[in-house]
């Protein structure tokens, strides 16, 4: 070992009795190896914006056709569903857009408040010991896959719903909504507890000097102060929400209607995701169901890109008014 | 005064602040409980001498003579229930014994015309025997116990008749004897109401046996073994002995399920004795012991997964995933490499970024669709391979969708990689790229490890993108890249909601669904583990 290490530090003491001097083809070499392998990482590192160009333009590729052979307004406005009628096929749109919204917004209006509140409590309230005791929990239950909640949302929650809430069916936006909920809390609350922990020390401080309670600190220094992590929080969690697609394909009904009254969950719903997930394998390719539900498919791309937009615009607020603080 | 209520308010805000935590603690016991406990039954329960005989059969896993024996010693306690319903039948099933007078009328008057009787003694033996048929006939529809034992004793008489000996007619005589014992027996009056329960009694006996010895065996793998596992033969037990039924219990009010006893109901036949029997003597006819059944992890399945395991789910969620990080880790790493080195952040830089971002938010289903639309029927037609969804598809389509969350992964374990380390590198005159591979990476290594493994577990547990690219749910052991697979998330959905044969076996669904959320659990514990290990070693630092 000692001998072999000694052999090292003498070895290069030969090769220091050459000039430090490149060779013209040497430097060439050099500088072109640096230059080609810098293009040739940057050409795979854009392998992602070749992913995103790619998804965009094979799904408008696809979509196309059907956006020029039927009306973009009656897709939109339309509740008729009908894309296996004989006669005349109809592809409204309308109610699987707001079946979508409908367990989209129902699952935030569970999840928002329980994140934010988790992730006061996880950020101010609870020491370093429990906090790392409940960060697992919520890692597992992002961790979970979408079907295993889907498989307990039909053969366990549906069942129990429709024995002890009474409901005419267990599969309804209720039961989608609930399931949304818990898997959007982790992203939501691990994005809110991120900002509300970045908000300085000096701002509660100042507000405990004052004499303010702790709620009162919360209220109303430190949340307007987070707001804008929150709020980014709240979007992704909404973008996972209304993307998802075993959970809300197992659990809402599969119902293409738009739920009367409106603020009945106990009624059955369709998403954009699930009509995709299912009626995509009976469609024939490159028929007008099959490119309807490519139209679909870009919908729902655009409303999530814009959501990514917003949620990006959001946490860059969020952290200027932070560098800023 | 103000002061306390703020005070109070306060307080009561902490409190709820400690609710939601509770909640998801909760909702991760109520998800995962019932999950874990019901799943553990499709490795681990009561096995019976039927789900032995189906394992030999089916899956040739075990000893063949001692099954055997095992078997034929089941069967031999089960002999004297088989006699009971044969016996208790022959006196009430009315349409079996007029399907039987009529065949031997029948036969007997075939038999008549290949002998080649004399033509009056044809017409007088066919008149005859006709009229015993129409006898026996009246006879087994009859409720009236005079009348049956007078028109049974009428076709009795001919018994020492010579013109029938040596003949089929003869065969008449023990059927009118038979039924004359049995009906002695039985009340008539309620004859139909035992024949339609008898016909009930009968398929369970035959889901708890299975079909008897001499009988052929069903063609459907669910249908040709009794119960397989102790629970399910305990229900089909409960199921002999008591009889569902809806009463009105006061009129005007909705019916009420209630229990009845089908003992009392068969009290005065002759198949009172049956019920004890299979009740005190169940335990000998099927042989229960406690199985644990590891093979459930490489066995194929009957279709429906009725019975077996997920070998085959387990082998093509492997394959998938393994495959989509051969895809994914090389380009997700140097990806990560090209935007930690680079320290300004140019435009293209935010670029790459945004699209990153990007297509970390595209819904997993809208991947299903690009997928398809992309690598199906695009692609892998420009190498000549068939367009059709396949292994190779769905793995690429996978490691699209796992590139921002590796990209990600990567980039953090590289940053945290102080720098002081990289610029003792390249004080020393390395090159930056021989930094990176001999200085950065082995430091950054049991990070991207990390992302390596979040990565793995997202890819088995996604189902909707290869739900149009790579995924089935019945269907052969793939041979090549080519070929569509089964996988555990893709059966999980199936077992759920698609088939129903399955939602007969539910340990079976279950265990599908367990082992998908063990593996997946087992992957992020490691993980966790290693990020722990790592971040006490950068604090030692």
């Amino acid at each position: 070992m000692n001998g072999h290490r000694s052999e090292q530090i003498g070895a290069p003491a030969t090769g220091f009795q050459q000039p430090l001097v490149l060779t013209y083809g040497q430097d060439v070499k050099g500088y072109l190896f640096k230059h080609v392998g810098r293009l040739a990482l940057l050409a795979l590192t854009c392998t992602s914006v070749m992913a995103v160009l790619l998804i965009f333009l094979f799904v408008i590729l696809e979509a196309l056709p059907f956006l020029g052979k039927f009306s973009i307004v009656e897709f939109l406005t339309s509740t008729a569903w009908y894309p296996q009628a004989h006669q005349k096929p109809e592809f409204g749109a309308l109610a699987l857009v707001a079946g979508s919204v409908y367990v989209t917004a129902a699952s935030l209006f569970f999840s928002a408040p329980i994140g934010v509140l988790a992730a006061i409590f996880l950020s101010d309230i609870v020491s370093f010991e429990v906090r790392n005791v409940v960060k697992p929990v919520i890692e597992v239950l992002a961790a979970i896959p979408s079907v295993a909640y889907g498989f307990f949302a039909v053969l366990v929650l549906a069942p129990w719903m429709q024995k002890h809430l009474g409901f005419a069916t267990g599969t309804n936006a209720l039961n989608a909504a609930l399931l949304l909920s818990i898997m959007a809390l982790p992203t939501i609350i691990s994005v809110a507890e991120d900002s509300i922990s970045a908000t300085g020390r000096e701002l509660r401080e100042a507000s405990y000097a004052l004499g303010a309670t702790r709620v009162e600190t919360m209220f109303k220094v430190v949340i307007p102060a987070a707001h804008s992590g929150i709020i980014a929080g709240v979007v992704l969690g909404m973008m996972r929400a209304i993307g998802e697609t075993m959970v809300v394909w197992m659990a809402s009904g599969n119902a293409s209607q738009i739920p009367h009254p409106w603020w009945d969950l106990s009624q059955s719903v369709r998403t954009m995701t699930a009509t995709i997930a299912g009626d995509m394998g009976e469609t024939e390719k490159g028929s007008d169901h099959y490119r309807a539900l490519f139209a679909i498919g870009l919908l729902l791309l655009v409303m999530t890109f814009l959501l990514n937009i917003m949620s990006e615009y959001f946490l860059t607020r969020a952290k200027k008014s932070l560098g800023r603080s | 005064m103000k002061v306390i209520r703020r005070t109070i308010l306060d307080k009561a805000f902490t409190a709820i602040t400690a609710l939601p935590v509770v909640l998801l603690v909760a909702a991760l016991l109520v998800i995962l409980t019932p999950m874990l406990w019901r799943g553990a039954g499709a490795v681990l329960f009561e096995g019976t001498v039927e789900w032995r005989k189906m394992q030999l059969a089916e899956f040739g896993h075990g000893d063949e003579a001692g099954i055997r024996a095992e078997a034929d010693q089941a069967q031999a306690a089960r002999a004297a229930v088989y006699e009971m319903i044969d016996k208790f039948k022959s006196g009430v099933d009315a349409e079996q014994l007029t399907d039987r007078a009529k065949e031997i009328y029948r036969g007997f008057g075939k038999e008549l015309q290949r002998k080649d009787v004399p033509r009056e003694q044809y017409t007088m033996l066919r008149s005859l025997s006709r009229e015993i048929r129409d006898k026996l006939e009246t006879a087994f529809s009859s409720s009236d116990i005079g009348q049956m034992r007078e028109l049974t004793n009428d076709v009795l008489q001919y018994e020492t008749d010579d013109r029938f000996k040596g003949t089929i007619a003869r065969e008449f005589f023990p059927l009118a004897r038979k039924y004359q014992e049995a009906a002695a027996t039985v009340n008539l009056n309620k004859r139909s109401e035992y024949a339609r329960d008898l016909a009930e009694l009968e398929q369970i006996i035959r889901d708890i046996f299975g079909p008897r010895p001499m009988e052929e065996s069903p063609a459907l793998a669910q249908f040709r073994y009794g119960a397989t596992r102790w629970d399910q033969a305990q229900d089909l037990l409960f199921r002999l002995l008591w009889k569902e039924e809806w009463v009105e219990k006061q009129p005007g009010q909705p019916l009420v399920k209630i229990a009845a006893s089908r003992k009392e109901q068969f009290a005065e036949t002759e198949l009172k004795g049956m019920f004890d029997l299979v009740e005190n003597n169940l335990g000998r006819m099927l042989n229960p012991k406690w199985t644990f059944y590891w093979r459930y992890f490489t066995d194929d399945s009957t279709p429906g997964h009725y019975f077996g395991g997920i070998g085959p789910e387990i082998l093509g969620t492997l394959i998938l995933t393994i495959l989509s990080m051969a895809f994914v880790v090389p380009l997700g790493l140097i990806s990560a490499a090209y935007l930690t080195e680079r320290t300004h952040e140019g435009p293209v830089i935010r670029i790459i970024r945004m699209c990153i971002n990007t297509l970390a938010g595209v819904p997993s289903i809208v991947f299903g669709l690009f997928g398809m639309a992309f690598f199906v029927l695009f692609f892998l037609p420009l190498f000549g391979a068939p367009s059709k969804p396949c292994i190779l598809a769905g793995s690429l389509t996978l490691a699209v969708l796992t590139l921002p969350v590796m990209i990600r992964s990567s980039e953090e374990a590289i940053r945290t990689v102080p720098q002081t380390y990289k610029e003792a590198s390249l004080a020393l005159g390395a090159s930056k790229f021989r930094t990176f591979v001999t200085v950065t990476l082995p430091v950054a290594l049991p990070g991207i490890l990390t992302g390596v493994i979040l990565s793995l577990s997202r890819v088995a547990g996604e189902t909707a993108p290869i739900l149009f690219t790579a995924g089935i749910a019945v269907g052969p052991v793939p041979k090549s890249l080519l070929q569509t697979t089964r996988t555990l998330s893709y059966g999980s959905w199936d077992m759920a909601v698609a088939d129903k044969l399955a939602a007969l076996v539910p340990h079976n669904q279950y265990g599908m669904v367990v082992t998908l959320v063990l593996l997946i659990l087992c992957l992020n514990a490691l993980a966790i583990v290693i990020r722990s290990r790592v971040l006490k070693r950068l604090k030692g630092h």
